[in-house]
């Protein structure tokens, strides 16, 4: 689950090969990610859950904590699907035909790049 | 003209205004890494390298705009909270964008696609719906530019500047200077100049918000004091009025929505959450980034100014509670700041709100600009521009639109200038099956998708038409009734199901008659490729089939 650069040369190598070997079904992985999104989605579009005024918090009706409180919940259902991502990324990659990482990294880098062996 | 202005408030307010100005024109030297400014990917999307970090700062002030600052917290002082919507809205809106716009991004770049009618033309192989689309996309993006004037002139009305005269033109003569230094830096350093005015604009709204919100609920009495105050001069308005509430003629105010204005609550909340990155400029903004995965860590970063946001909405509570009496509830929060802050403080604030105001004007302006450029321009007047040829066409359109704008402002009442930026957004959510439902599949027929947008668009402007308020007969709201209920819900909602339905029936038909669907320029990998990859650094024409 570490954050690695693509292109960090040492430390993807290992998970890059694990992806390209035993490529898993990206399918149920991105269920995962769908249901840790669909709250983010789900609980702000369901008023009469929290159109009421108790419990106050702070002395602020629950109305308004707990929509705060929803922002909350979703950067911190946000994060790890995006974690998540990074490695579905990979065998969808795969799965479309590309190299599990890009040859190169940066729109500034024109051409294969110094690491571009990949393909 | 400049009459009963606080020196001090104005002094700030000018030294940071000048700021932002010079750091407009210096923006050009930027990241620009020796490239100059003579193509489109330049001076429209920065040189599309922009990382996590700007680009929190440059979408964060796309999607947090004089709206923000000005029509939330005013729709709390006027004691209607489902205002207090655009606070799911912004929640909503961050899984949508994870979810859909790595695609596009991804598309765009293999392609060299500068906006999202350009992707419509490369997928369904359509002048007509690209045309459409770009079209859409301009209609829309001039209220909402719009609606950032209006935020600018109410500040600069509550500074004192400029209300002296009965001349209409010596009245707003600050709010022409302030659109004419933006026309002119955003002329000269394109998106460049947004990104960078961006950091100075954040710094200053963060600092002034939260001393807003911790200091003065402090100083009068606390949140508790706040709270029970405006629902006694809810209840004590609602008691007034009884007999105008009963017959339609007063709207009762409230510090929650009633259980009747749910459905609008969430309905508004999800419509401007799917209309949003319908935009021109989130899509702009989104395009500008490095790689697919700046817009993902983006998504769970962004709602750090949601928070922001709510916070600011509730000063139009607080605004009540510290007995400000505006007669246009538009000033209510700079009036409060101006009440409660000391002079110097209350010209920083006045500044942010202004600047916050310049920022998304100039992004919303360019990202129009290029609509104009690529797909009216090229596509049907000059089929072989050069690179130079496009960002001429595209400075100079970005200066047309903001005059469209200022015509917007001029010519429309803008009591509450959040209906503009809705009725923009009734619009803009049309195009949504030829851009989103794109992304994932091309079985929607590019005829059915031009017949259902036609078909929202006509449908969402009649309904707006016809909603009448007290100050206004004619696109007086957001909300109507849906057919066959009592139940209010947003226009734009009602004329994207119109529009689906449409799309899909006609879709069967087309098909079924074999009517020619186009070719398809693009390919299922194009829609996961990342920065690095092969091509996509590539400049290909849009109009060909890439690696045919």
């Amino acid at each position: 689950m570490t954050d690695v650069r693509p292109g960090a040369s040492g430390p993807d190598r290992p998970s890059a090969a694990r992806a390209e070997g035993r490529p898993t079904p990206p399918r149920s992985g991105w269920l995962v990610v769908y249901a840790l999104l669909a709250p983010a989605i789900i609980l702000p579009l369901w008023v009469s859950l929290y159109d009421r005024e108790t419990p106050t918090f702070l002395s602020f009706p629950f109305f308004y904590w707990f929509q705060f409180l929803l922002i909350i919940v979703a950067v911190a259902l946000t994060g790890p699907a995006y974690l998540l991502t990074r490695r579905l990324e990979r065998s969808d990659r795969v799965a479309h035909g590309l190299p599990p990482e890009p040859p190169a990294e940066g729109p500034t880098t024109s051409g294969p790049g110094p690491r571009g062996g990949a393909q | 003209m400049i009459d009963h202005v606080d020196g001090v408030a104005f002094g700030v307010f000018i030294f940071l205004f000048l700021l932002v100005t010079v750091l407009g024109f210096a923006a050009a030297r930027w990241r620009s890494g020796g490239n100059s400014l003579d193509s489109l990917d330049e001076w429209g999307l920065g040189g599309r390298g922009f990382g996590t970090f700007i680009a929190w700062f440059l979408i964060g002030g796309d999607i947090y705009t004089a709206y923000t600052f000005i029509a939330v917290p005013a729709t709390l002082y006027a004691g209607s909270v489902v205002g207090f919507f655009a606070v799911p809205y912004t929640i909503v809106v961050y899984p949508l964008i994870f979810l859909f716009l790595p695609r596009l991004w991804s598309v765009s770049h293999r392609h060299g696609y500068v906006t999202p009618a350009d992707f419509v033309q490369g997928r369904y192989d359509s002048r007509a719906l690209a045309l459409v689309v770009a079209l859409t996309g301009i209609l829309a993006t001039m209220p909402y530019i719009a609606l950032q004037l209006v935020g600018m002139q109410v500040v600069l009305q509550v500074m004192g500047i400029g209300t002296g005269s009965s001349n209409w033109f010596v009245k707003d003569l600050p709010l022409f200077i302030a659109f004419v230094v933006l026309a002119a830096y955003t002329y000269s350093s394109g998106l460049r100049a947004p990104a960078l005015i961006a950091f100075v604009k954040d710094t200053l709204i963060y600092i002034v918000i939260l001393v807003a919100v911790f200091y003065i609920p402090h100083q009068i009495g606390g949140w508790d004091h706040v709270f029970s105050t405006v629902s006694s001069s809810f209840s004590k308005f609602n008691a007034d009025n009884a007999k105008g509430i009963a017959a339609g003629t007063a709207a009762g105010k409230g510090t929650m929505p009633p259980g009747v204005a749910q459905w609008a609550y969430s309905s508004l909340a999800l419509g401007s959450a799917l209309a949003l990155f319908m935009y021109p400029h989130s899509v702009t903004g989104v395009l500008s980034t490095r790689s697919r995965s700046v817009i993902r860590r983006n998504a769970a970063l962004l709602p750090a100014y949601s928070f922001l946001l709510g916070l600011l909405a509730l000063l139009g509570f607080v605004a009540i509670a510290a007995g400000v009496k505006v007669d246009n509830p538009q000033q209510s929060v700079p009036q409060l700041f101006k009440e409660q802050f000391s002079p110097w403080f209350a010209g920083v604030a006045f500044a942010a709100i202004v600047i916050g105001a310049l920022v998304p004007a100039a992004i919303m302006s360019i990202a129009a600009a290029n609509l104009w450029t690529r797909n009216i321009y090229r596509a049907f007047i000059n089929r072989n521009a050069t690179h130079s040829q496009e960002a001429r066409q595209s400075k100079l359109v970005s200066l047309v639109v903001k005059f469209g704008a200022l015509f917007f402002v001029l010519a429309l009442s803008n009591s509450f200038a959040i209906n503009l930026q809705l009725l923009g957004g009734v619009w803009v959510l049309q195009t949504l099956p030829a851009i989103v439902v794109g992304l994932y599949t091309r079985w929607m027929h590019r005829w059915a998708l031009f017949a259902g947008w036609a078909a929202g668009m006509a449908w969402g402007t009649w309904l707006a038409y016809g909603v009448a308020s007290p100050v206004q007969s004619h696109f007086g709201g957001p909300l109507v009734a849906f057919p066959g209920t009592d139940t209010k819900v947003y226009i734009a909602l009602l004329a994207l199901i119109l529009n689906l339905i449409v799309t899909v029936v006609l879709t069967v038909v087309l098909r079924a008659m074999h009517v020619a669907e186009g070719t398809d320029g693009t390919r299922p990998q194009d829609y996961h490729v990342d920065a690095g990859d092969i091509g996509v650094e590539d400049e290909l024409d849009p109009g060909l089939p890439a690696h045919a």
